[in-house]
């Protein structure tokens, strides 16, 4: 987070969104991170996305996922633990 | 206790969404809610905290139950709605705006900040708590924390002038 107590950056939103989303701010940082997102269009759009995302990502299942996809997204992951 | 609520143009929460009973001829409905700051609870502003939430409805709220009073908000564990302040209206939130736009060049031009003073009249369109903000952090940059508060401390002051709040 920033250095002042007073407020956050937008950056700092970027660092702490999952924390928010989950609820596990700790009760002055929420309130800084909301007091952020009552003026910030940008950030309340960002935070409405990673919601979203977690909504729908929550709901799918391994089976959902067709085998083509399934191989391609292997084939990332080690070619990118091999970097 | 009564206190002050921000709600969205429609009485749905700014950040729940959650669907207030509002006031008519008689408060709306009481409203419970388990007590835990920023996560449960019926969220209030004390005058001082009216700018770190400004937004377009304002409501004047009866908090019951256990009311924590922590820096930047109330939280109480009952409340309900008496009425809505009809002075915050658009007219309202548009001079409060410029008023803290002026307040942001004022800080600025003060000090020679010219990449702070630019970035203020573009800002105005958003509204005033971004205004707000700009100004308090402004007023930070030139006095730190010390001055944030004062900041903060005159916009508590305007809100409370033009719409004649009492508590």
């Amino acid at each position: 987070m920033s250095h002042s107590p007073l407020h956050i950056s937008c950056q700092d939103v970027v660092e702490l969104v999952t924390d928010y989303v989950e609820q596990a701010l700790p009760a002055e940082e929420a309130a800084v991170f909301e007091q952020h997102l009552n003026f910030c269009d940008g950030c309340v759009w960002y935070v409405d996305q990673v919601r979203k995302t977690i909504d729908v990502v929550g709901e799918l299942r391994t089976e959902d996922v067709p085998v083509e996809t399934k191989v391609k997204l292997l084939t990332a992951f080690r070619d990118w633990r091999r970097e | 206790m009564n206190a002050y609520k921000f709600l969205r143009p429609d009485g749905s929460g700014v950040f729940t969404g959650f669907r207030w009973p509002l006031p008519g001829r008689v408060p709306g409905a009481w409203v419970r809610a388990d007590l835990d700051p920023c996560h449960s609870g019926i969220h209030a502003c004390a005058p001082q905290h009216l700018p770190l939430w400004i937004g377009h409805a304002l409501y004047e709220v009866e908090l019951d139950g256990e009311v924590v009073d922590d820096a930047m908000k109330l939280v109480a564990s009952r409340g309900r709605l008496l009425r809505r302040i009809e002075g915050w209206d658009e007219q309202a939130y548009a001079d409060y705006t410029r008023m803290c736009a002026d307040r942001a060049h004022e800080l600025a031009r003060g000090r020679g900040l010219q990449n702070w003073d630019a970035v203020i009249e573009p800002s105005v369109p958003e509204g005033g708590a971004l205004l707000g903000f700009v100004a308090a952090r402004i007023a930070e940059e030139v006095d730190g924390e010390t001055g944030y508060h004062r900041e903060r401390a005159g916009q508590t002051e305007w809100l409370r002038d033009r719409l004649q709040l009492s508590s």
